[in-house]
């Protein structure tokens, strides 16, 4: 048994020595619980979160296991096609370890609100990388592009989106003229509440459009939930984005409400500026991708012409 | 404790002028506030156009409302089990009939995929009276009628019978779950007046009869034996405050969802104000439960705007110290 062991360290040996001569890059990535060191260019990438998993794609990599989307399971349609030799981990809320270091991956990326208690198990299962914000899809890509030595690529795909930007600043700005900036509002409506979005990834691209908020939501939380119609005036603005999930309950929900004469006497109702959203570009994806969707999206409702761009695969 | 009649007279039109001033603060408080000439003006002078009286409309006239009747209707409630069970912890949440309304709610919405409120309503309503009629049976002991210590276990059983039924079928239909948590939460916003309009009947017939009854109920505080040779018949009565009972609370539960502490605290702060007469106890009950259901709406509105608190959570905070205080004050006095 003693020298079929030792056989088996001999031949391992001879086989990876070649490897071993050719130093690998060493890149070493900060993130926010600490910092990484990842040899090479990995491409056995395991995504933890919504984000992480669209901003692969972008990078042009098909992450070896992800978890799964939280609708349209288990994976949202737009990441399908890229995404189909995958083995998925669960929740995002609780990924199944065993299954990740099953997988040997050479890179982990998680979210800190969700992962940072398993954030050393997964440390020692590959090198792991925790961006700081998960609504700041910019910095998540310029970090992902640095851990799988794709950094060409992700300023690439930073350049576009900024032209893509300045683009459409310019045409929104001639279009409106004196109502630009326009003060725009988000919400959504759930089964048995709406919701008004203060912060999160939508927030964070209308804000770099130049978009803004209405006073009351200039604010630090993600937003609040209303459960009371007597609360609708605090949805008011110039326009409005609604995303909600396909689903008869919800839809309901949004029918009471928008039946409401308070839902009919705000600003952007009567100005017939109320824009239906897809959900999962807005408020699911948040990556790279989602938010070139959300810009087709937002040229589109305001009628402005697109110019051709080349920006990521399904953006 | 007020022991004469006119200091009973006076503390009445105190309570009812409380009453009052909760009423208005429901009507002009909130998000939007609205000023009390704009009130007035909302009333006389209707103008749709106004945000401040499409508030008032849309809005705080039906929870105004449902607050009175429902505040009214579960201190009634709690006051006539209180007698009934000679249990001064007895209330619609001990005796089963919350839970019953709330699984025949769960089951309604997931097994009958019942959506709209007025369903909803009816479904809360035989919930609660499968529970009642389910507890007064049990708590029959043989050959001696109704036993106050067996309903209140026969209650707290069925209780967690209902409870866990509809628990399970929470977990195995979990997307329906939050369409009904809203319900199941408790609220006297946002209700349908149209929805709970049949029920109003029912609701005004009960308090009536309760009224009617408080000169039998003062007898039933007394021993079954007594009561007889007095000529009453305990069986007849008793089931006829059952009946009051299961359509105040049954109502009550189906037009504002679980709203706790109203039904367990307002009688307990009526007796220890206007004594055990049930001709005063009764309508005191009912002007107090009101009013305490209106403030504590109105003031979870006001601590997070435009967001609500539970109104379930703001019955408590406010019941309690009221309670607490009265319940020393009385130990004091005797």
């Amino acid at each position: 048994m003693y020298r079929y062991a030792s056989f088996l360290l001999i031949v391992t040996c001879l086989f990876q020595s070649p490897a071993a001569m050719a130093i690998p890059p060493v890149t070493s990535v900060e993130h926010a619980l600490g910092e990484a060191t990842i040899a090479g260019h990995p491409d056995r990438v395991v995504s933890l979160y919504q984000g992480a998993t669209d901003t692969a794609v972008a990078l042009g990599i098909e992450p070896i296991g992800v978890v799964e989307s939280w609708t349209e399971k288990p994976m949202y349609h737009y990441l399908r096609n890229d995404i189909q030799n995958v083995t998925y981990l669960g929740l995002e809320t609780q990924p199944d370890l065993e299954r990740i270091a099953w997988l040997s991956p050479d890179l982990i990326i998680g979210a800190r609100n969700r992962h940072r208690t398993i954030y050393p198990l997964l440390d020692r299962i590959a090198p792991t990388v925790i961006p700081g914000d998960v609504y700041d899809f910019k910095a998540l890509l310029t970090m992902m592009a640095k851990a799988t030595g794709r950094t060409a690529r992700g300023e690439e795909l930073l350049t576009r989106w900024q032209e893509r930007v300045e683009d459409f600043r310019t045409r929104i700005r001639q279009k409106l003229g004196e109502q630009w900036p326009q003060e725009v509002a988000i919400l959504s409506f759930r089964a048995d509440h709406a919701r008004i979005y203060y912060g999160g990834f939508a927030r964070s691209v209308l804000d770099e459009l130049g978009f803004t908020a209405p006073a009351s939501h200039r604010q630090e939380s993600w937003g609040i939930k209303l459960t009371s119609q007597e609360s609708i005036p605090a949805m008011d603005a110039e326009a409005v984005f609604i995303f909600m999930e396909d689903d008869p309950a919800v839809q309901r929900t949004f029918n009471t409400w928008s039946s409401h004469p308070l839902w009919k006497n705000l600003k952007a109702v009567r100005q017939n500026d109320v824009y239906q959203v897809d959900p999962v570009t807005w408020n699911m994806g948040a990556g790279i991708i989602a938010a070139n969707r959300m810009l087709d999206e937002l040229y589109q409702h305001y009628d402005l012409h697109q110019p051709e761009h080349q920006g990521c695969p399904r953006c | 404790m007020l022991t004469t009649p006119p200091a009973k007279m006076l503390g009445t039109l105190l309570c009812l002028g409380l009453l009052l001033a909760a009423t208005v603060s429901s009507l002009i408080f909130g998000h939007i506030p609205v000023s009390l000439a704009m009130l007035i003006n909302s009333l006389t002078d209707y103008d749709p156009g106004s945000l401040e009286h499409l508030v008032i409309h849309s809005e705080r006239f039906s929870r105004t409302v449902t607050s009175v009747v429902v505040g009214a209707g579960l201190a009634i409630a709690g006051a006539l089990m209180q007698t009934l069970t000679r249990n001064p912890l007895a209330s619609p949440g001990i005796l089963g009939i919350n839970a019953g309304a709330m699984f025949f709610v769960v089951v309604g919405a997931t097994l009958f995929s019942l959506t709209s409120p007025s369903q909803l309503v009816w479904a809360a309503f035989i919930g609660a009276a499968t529970a009642a009629v389910l507890v007064y049976f049990l708590g029959q002991e043989a050959g001696r009628g109704v036993s106050p210590v067996r309903t209140v276990l026969a209650g707290v059983a069925v209780t967690a019978l209902f409870v866990s039924f509809a628990q399970g079928l929470l977990i195995l239909n979990q997307d329906r779950f939050e369409s009904i948590l809203f319900w199941l939460a408790g609220s006297v916003s946002g209700r349908d007046l149209d929805a709970i309009a049949p029920l109003l009947p029912l609701f005004g017939g009960a308090l009536i009869l309760a009224l009617l009854l408080s000169r039998q109920l003062n007898l039933l505080g007394l021993d079954d034996e007594v009561i007889r040779g007095l000529g009453l018949r305990v069986g007849q009565v008793r089931l006829l405050i059952g009946l009051v009972v299961i359509v105040l609370a049954g109502t009550s539960v189906a037009m504002a969802g679980l709203i706790g502490f109203v039904g367990l605290i307002v009688p307990h702060m009526a007796r220890g104000l206007f004594g055990t007469d049930h001709r005063w106890l009764l309508p005191l009950s009912a002007i107090i439960g009101a009013t305490l259901l209106l403030a504590a709406d109105t003031l979870a509105r006001l601590v997070i705007p435009p967001q609500e608190i539970p109104v379930g959570v703001m019955t408590a905070l406010l019941g309690t110290p009221l309670f607490l205080h009265l319940a020393r004050h009385v130990r004091k006095v005797s």
